[in-house]
């Protein structure tokens, strides 16, 4: 780690949250702008202190450049602005470049915005249909292969290789949901059983509906600054950004280097890097969670258990209060929400809450450090942040 | 984002410069891969240039068709209405016997036969006047 990265510059300073679930009536831009106003109120800032602004593609939503949109739309004219696209990593990638931004002098005052209205805005149909597109259209869509199955077959290969279970997988089904039934504004929260996601019916196989993720509504806002100009504003709990790292390994799923290693690897060794801490450190964790057996993978790859034993750790309760690292505690994905490119920022929504004590009967006693991985495209994009309290600095 | 009246078609592969041989190719019967002449490289995604080394040296030469399963899924839920009269089917990663690995759907025989490590043989399945796609029978 030297002086020179971002470590401990810039830090968090305000988060909010629009309703999520099943938001009717509500288009992309106003879920953006109802989570800034509350990302703003909760910074005490005003939106004429936004100099910059970083978000992403929303599906129901015309716009090419959502983030020029969204300006437009909440009335602020910015100097640093951009739509970022790396699918379900974008949301870190966010937090990374917005950071990269202030301690670069690019801007004062990041907002980080994104939102969706996968439920509402598009059919269910559709809804999957716009995803796929993202697929290759010569190579992967003529064979109709939906996004889960890219997910799919890499689970599968999982299993094959390591004996991962399908129970074990329906394991952080069922956690996540016991996590989801605390979190005020949750979108699933009735308990599920292993049986009940074995017995849900198939998606794509080894993929039960209960193993995928939420259709949802929603979007989340962040407030980034610079640590000196947070300690100028009087916030009380900052949480800083510690480390940031990200890896692409391809772009087809048939030209994945490994399908059971993912550069989840190297954007977490990375991450660690820079910020000077190791996984062992981390108290809490919001891990990408589209389907169960990327949680699994995923704990592997970012280190927290070793390659192959993701399975049995989930099982042996590691992944929950009490366990190695408590992850998702707010139901991620597969409980809370999905609302497309914008998921992964519920569990940045949720571990800086978690760092900042505000999360009443899912806090995680004594949470300082905490690390949020995002990642998409069947593993093409992976990007990871470290965040932590005044007192990881 | 797509139409109603869209999402009811299936999509279909627009050749473009460094596939159109290919798509050509397979319309004839064969899955042309590309070998490099410097550096030995085989790929199945077509290209201008060697991932590998850069070069544009490359030849197409016919794969034999022979491969096998390295991970493969099950379709249920089609991804999107024009899928959905196909479920459930066998969507296959499989390594050929040049090397390289490709996505694919399982044809001439039940889904759930698939398992890991199957010996699969090419099958070139004509779509329409203009379209063959390659998909795999068991071996």
């Amino acid at each position: 780690m030297s002086d020179s990265t971002l470590r401990g510059k810039v830090a968090v300073v305000g988060i909010g949250m629009s309703p999520v679930g099943k938001v009717p009536g509500r288009s992309p831009l106003w879920l953006a702008a109802d989570a800034a106003k509350k990302a703003l109120a909760d910074a005490g800032l005003d939106k004429g202190d936004v100099d910059g602004v970083l978000s992403c593609h929303a599906f129901a939503s015309p716009f090419h450049r959502f983030s020029i949109a969204f300006s437009e739309y909440f009335g602020i004219q910015p100097t640093f602005s951009n739509t970022l696209q790396v699918s379900g990593a974008t949301a870190a990638t966010m937090f990374n470049i917005g950071a990269a931004a202030i301690h670069g002098g690019l801007a004062n005052v990041v907002l980080v915005v994104a939102s969706d209205s996968l439920m509402t805005g598009l059919t269910p149909d559709l809804a999957l249909r716009s995803l796929t597109e993202s697929r290759d259209q010569q190579y992967e869509m003529p064979f109709g292969i939906p996004v889960a199955n890219t997910f799919a077959m890499t689970a599968h290969r999982h299993m094959k290789e390591f004996g991962t279970t399908s129970e074990q997988l329906a394991e952080v089904a069922v956690v996540q949901r016991r996590h989801a039934a605390r979190t005020p504004g949750a979108q699933q929260t009735a308990p599920i059983t292993v049986d009940d996601v074995l017995n849900s019916g198939w998606v794509t196989t080894p993929y039960h509906k209960l193993d995928c993720s939420l259709i949802s509504d929603g979007g989340a806002a962040f407030i980034l600054t610079s640590a000196e100009h947070a300690r100028e504003i009087g916030i009380a709990k900052p949480v800083y950004i510690l480390g940031g790292g990200e890896c692409y390994t391809h772009e087809h799923i048939f030209l994945m280097p490994s399908l059971t290693t993912t550069g989840a690897v190297e954007s977490s060794r990375r991450a660690y890097e820079m910020a000077g801490y190791g996984p062992r450190d981390m108290h809490t964790a919001g891990v990408y969670d589209c389907f169960t057996g990327t949680v699994i993978m995923m704990l592997e790859d970012l280190g927290f258990c070793p390659k192959g034993e993701g399975g049995r750790f989930v099982a042996d309760g590691q992944m929950t209060y009490g366990g190695q690292i408590p992850s998702n505690t707010h139901g991620g994905l597969l409980s809370f929400a999905h609302s497309g490119m914008p998921g992964s920022l519920f569990h940045f929504h949720e571990v800086i809450a978690q760092l900042r004590g505000q999360c009443g009967e899912r806090q995680v006693a004594g949470a300082e450090l905490g690390l949020v991985h995002s990642l998409g495209a069947g593993f093409a994009t992976n990007a990871t942040t470290i965040l932590g309290t005044e007192n990881t600095l | 984002m797509i139409s109603a009246k869209d999402a009811m078609k299936k999509p279909v592969p627009a050749p473009d410069a460094d596939s159109a041989d290919m798509w050509r190719g397979l319309r004839e019967g064969v899955l042309l891969l590309q070998h490099c002449g410097d550096c030995h490289h085989v790929q199945y995604y077509q290209q201008g240039m060697c991932r590998q080394c850069g070069s544009e040296n490359l030849s197409h030469r016919a794969a034999s068709g022979r491969g096998r399963v390295h991970s493969f899924s099950v379709v249920h839920r089609a991804p999107g209405p024009a899928f959905k009269a196909d479920v459930p089917y066998a969507v296959l990663l499989v390594d050929l016997e040049e090397g390289p690995r490709m996505i694919s759907t399982y044809v001439g025989g039940k889904p759930e036969d698939v398992t890991f490590d199957m010996n699969v043989m090419l099958v070139c399945e004509q779509i329409d006047d203009t379209t063959t796609l390659p998909r795999f029978r068991r071996a």
